[in-house]
This record gives C-alpha cells, structure tokens and sequence, in this order.
C-alpha cells in the first residue's frame, strides 16, 4: 500500500500515511482502545491456558504465566475425544457446506432462469423459512429426525441441514444479474440443460460459490442447538457440543479449560486470517444483496 | 412447428424444476414439515413416547398465565434490546470510523471481525470466567474501588453478564455489514453536499442515513430475529438462572421439551416465538417502509 520513498528521488511532502495518521488521532486512539477490548478476552484465554488451576485469580493477573504447562492441552485430549469431535465438527461442516452449496446453485439456477409455473411460490416458501428461526421448530425436527432413526448419526447431523434458504436466495439474486444470451446461445447449440449448468453457468458463479461455501461452513462449523440434540453420543458430538459438556462436566480446570476452547478455535481462526477479505466480503455482500 | 415449440419449452420447464427439486424436498420435509407440524403439537400434549393427544388450547393458556413463562419473555426481549440496540448504533459508529482514512483500517476492520469467527460455546466459556467472582472483570472494577459484583450468581447482573459479551461477538458482523453499505454511496454526494455547504452531520443526516435505509433495514429485522431467538450465552453461561433471571424462550423450549418431556408445551412456547418473529419483522416493514423488493 504504502510505497517507501525512492532514494534520489525528489524529496517528498509527508507521505499520505503520516497525514492521515496527523488528522485522525483522536480516532485511531479509539479504534486502537476498541481493539484491545476485542483481543483481550482472547489472549486473556491464550495466557490462562498455560496455567495452574491456582494462578488463574490471583490478583494481580499475571498475564504471563509463570511457566509455560504445555500438560494443560495435552491432559484433556487424553480424559475426552476431543480429536473425534474435531473430526467429526470437520466432517459435518464440510458435508453440509458441499450439500449447501450443490442445493442452492441447483435452486438458484431454476428459480432465476426457467419461468416454469409455481416457481415463485416455492422460492417464497424457501425464502419464507429464512424468517423462521430453527428454535421455533427445533421440536417437531426433533421428532422427525428421530423417528428417521437418525439420532446419533453422520446422516441426521448433516442431511437435515442440507438446504440453506440464504444460499438459495443468494445465488439467485446472483443468476438474475446474469445476461440470459449465454444460455440461449447455448441451447441454440444443442447443449443439453445439465450441460449448460456446469459449462456455462457454473464458471461465472465462482465467486458467489465462495462466499457462500465461507459463509455455510463458518455457520456450521459453530451450529449448537441442533447437533446438541441430535449427538447424544460422545462418538457423534461435534466440537462445540463437546466442549460445552466439558465445561460443564470439568469447570473447575480453568486452565485446562481455556486450553481446549483455544485449541477448538484455532482451526477457524487460521482459516480466517488467510480468507480474511472473503470472509469479510462474504457478510458484506449478505448486507448489499439483502 | 408451434408444438415442436411447446415441446421444448416444456422440456426446459422440466429442467427447471428438477434442478429445484433437491432443496425443495430438503426444505419440504426438514423445514416446511415441522414448522406445521410444530402448529399441530401446540395443541397436542405429548411426551416423546405414545400418541398426541389433542388438548385443545391448554398449552397455550397455561403458557400465557404462567408468571414464569412472562418472566421469560420480558427477559427475551430485555437481552434482544439490550444486545442489539447498542450493537447496531456500535457498528454504524465503527463503520463510519473505519470508512475514514484513518491509518491501519484494515487491521482494524479484521480484529474487529475475529468473535464473529469463533464459537458462540467458546465465547460463553471464555467470558463464564471472566465474569467469575474473583476473575478479571471484578479485579479491573477494584481497581476503580468498585465491590465484586457476583454476575452469574445475581438476578440483576446475570442478564449483563450475558449481554456484554453478546455485543462483544456481534459487533464485528453488523459493521462489515453497515461498512459495505457506506462503500457503496458515492463520494460524489459528499462533494456536493460540501459545496453546498452542509455540514458534517447533515451529510450524515440526508445522505448517509436514507441512503443507508436498506441495509438498516436488513440488518434491524436479522439483529431482531438473532435476538429473540438466542440461545447459546444462555444455555453455556447460566442455564437460564439464577432463579429463571437469564431464561430466554428458547431456553425454555429446550427445557420444557428435552427435560421436562412436555413436547406440546414447548411447540406453543415455538408458535408464540414464530408469532413474535412475525410481528416485529413486519413492524419493521412499517418502519422503515417497503421501498426495496
């Protein structure tokens, strides 16, 4: 961004860096105070995670540790399987996102380029269930999910999930944009319809594909209220679920305890630091096409 | 020559519709289904084993005169005001700091994001602790010569205690959400305005705000639904307690059906919730007008 000054070059009036830093110091010292209070709980976190469960209140915090209890993140793996509820979280989120994403370009395409009858009444009832919150049927689904046999298993953590209504919104807000000529053209081809989705249409839906498969998987990845009912079982837990039975189960080993959840959150948070500008673009184009 | 026409026509409109298949059985039988089926059950007493039994409106009259059950929604709408009203007037604030040319705004614009990213189970964890009698946010407030507040532990505290953290993780969505808008108004309007001769809170007032209106608007009725719906803070942080004080209506539908066994109490306390939904989404429609799709 910033470009270092050329050596011999003329001597320049202070770069626009130094201006704006001269012109907003008020703000940056609030943005910088905002910072802090956002990072704060998580090196607080970080630093409790290395620990003895007796140096956790002392007063003043220590905010480095005396030393360094690597035990602290191995000791829980070993009491719990956190390893499978990782596996299993990835396992979930990556299924549901793929099922996510092959679900709504699906939806997406039919509802935005075929003018079949009662296409708009199923797209308003998709879109309608994007108003209704989960907690307000979580009951019945319960039961239905149940009564398929599929409590404490892959199938009812993930297919149950598998059709996001934002998605399909999404991307049919994105395929209206799209000019109908290509696919025309296409079809005077002789380019069956199948082909026409995957030649012609997908290549141009890069970029909506990406947003949303960030945008399912970071959902997913932190879902609660439905994976606690439905994996009952250690085996079938994802990582929220599990960690929040730790929590109840060993709330005493605040060390321990902050080890684990920094574990659990480091995956996320290293996919997040290198997708940082999709990330933030895929919520930024949730707002704008909303 | 028209039917060879029709028939084509009629081959794409067959297309269409099975490319829309799969997310409309998926939505059928997992959404559709139990959103009607959650109806049904309000009026059903039914406790997961034998048949519904139809009970008429018992549910919901035993819901609507239980004084626990309005402490629960005074609750569920003292956390949806207290968490997204300060939440969504943060976020315009530190859109409209961000969208400066302030030094370091992407770095500032990515911290910012980080609670967003991470599990709402790790928040809670995280901030049970800070919020312990003896743990960091009491040390900081002694300090200042303030007394240990017992957060988690008081009826007046605890609703706080699941506050402030709320804001903590949600602010970062809302402003890349309002910074986005702000980027796409054009500087030009600005420039104009300068010209004019109209200040910077005018600027504020009649560009910023109306153009903003859409995704003021997107943003009120999903902070809305996001808040009366909660139940992660809750469930992680509280339970629910102390003596009911935190209990949200979600929390109360997870206990009334998953601990109690009580499945047809529960898909009436669903029904009020979806009611609820319903009128403060299209109170909001009248608020702010419909004058976007």
């Amino acid at each position: 961004m910033m470009r270092p000054p050329q050596p011999g070059a003329n001597p320049r009036p202070p770069s626009g860096f130094v201006k704006r830093l001269r012109r907003h110091p008020l703000l940056l010292f609030a943005l910088v105070l905002q910072a802090a209070l956002v990072l704060l709980p998580l090196v607080y976190m970080l630093s409790t995670s290395f620990k003895l469960p007796v140096e956790v209140f002392e007063v003043p915090m220590r905010w480095i540790p005396r030393e360094l209890r690597i035990e602290n993140y191995i000791e829980p793996l070993q009491q719990r399987p956190f390893v499978r509820w990782f596996v299993n979280s990835t396992i979930v989120a990556v299924s549901v996102t793929f099922l996510n994403l092959v679900t709504s370009v699906l939806a997406g395409y039919s509802f935005a380029k075929f003018t079949y009858p009662g296409r708009n009444i199923l797209f308003g009832f998709i879109l309608a269930t994007f108003f209704i919150p989960l907690e307000a049927f979580i009951v019945p689904l319960f039961i239905l999910v149940r009564d398929l046999g599929w409590l404490n298993t892959y199938a009812g953590l993930i297919i149950p999930a598998g059709g996001n209504a934002f998605a399909i919104f999404f991307m049919r807000q994105n395929l209206m944009t799209m000019p109908n000529d290509l696919i025309e053209a296409a079809r005077i081809d002789g380019a069956s319809e199948p082909r026409i989705l995957l030649s012609v249409v997908l290549p141009l839906m890069r970029t909506a594909i990406s947003s949303i498969a960030i945008f399912c998987f970071m959902w997913n990845w932190n879902s609660f209220l439905y994976p606690l009912l439905v994996a009952t079982q250690d085996a079938y837990r994802t990582l929220p679920i599990g960690l929040a039975s730790f929590e109840s189960a060993y709330s005493t080993n605040y060390p321990q305890l902050m080890a684990v959840s920094f574990l659990a959150m480091l995956p996320v948070l290293i996919v997040f630091f290198i997708l940082q500008r999709q990330f933030i673009e895929a919520i930024a184009l949730q707002g704008v096409k909303g | 020559m028209p039917r060879f026409r029709l028939s084509v026509r009629a081959r794409q409109d067959a297309w269409g519709f099975a490319f829309a298949l799969p997310a409309v059985i998926l939505f059928g039988v997992f959404a559709v289904y139990p959103i009607l089926r959650t109806f049904y059950l309000s009026v059903h007493r039914y406790s997961l084993v034998g048949t519904p039994e139809f009970v008429g409106l018992t549910n919901f009259r035993f819901i609507l005169t239980d004084a626990g059950f309005a402490q629960t929604l005074r609750n569920t709408g003292f956390y949806a005001l207290g968490t997204y009203g300060p939440v969504l007037v943060l976020a315009l604030v530190m859109a409209l700091a961000l969208n400066t040319g302030v030094p370091f705004r992407n770095a500032f614009r990515v911290i910012n994001f980080i609670p967003v990213v991470i599990s709402w189970a790790i928040v809670a964890i995280v901030w049970k602790i800070l919020f312990n009698h003896q743990g960091l946010i009491n040390q900081f407030l002694g300090a200042f010569g303030i007394d240990r507040i017992p957060w988690l532990q008081s009826t007046t505290a605890a609703p706080w205690a699941v506050i402030i953290p709320s804001i903590w993780k949600e602010l970062g969505f809302y402003t890349v959400i309002f910074l986005a808008g702000l980027q796409t108004i054009p500087r030009i309007f600005y420039e104009a305005a300068r010209i004019d001769g109209a200040g910077r809170l005018q600027a504020f007032r009649f560009i910023t705000l109306p153009l903003l209106r859409p995704i003021l608007f997107f943003a009120t009725i999903i902070a809305v639904i996001e808040g009366v719906k909660v139940f992660i803070p809750q469930f992680v942080m509280t339970g629910g307690g102390p003596s009911g004080a935190t209990k949200v209506i979600a929390v109360s539908i997870y206990e009334t059906a998953f601990a109690f066994g009580r499945m047809g109490r529960a898909a009436a306390m669903s029904v009020l919730l979806f009611a609820i939904v319903l009128v403060l989404t299209s109170m909001q429609n009248l608020v702010y007008g419909r004058d976007r799709s």
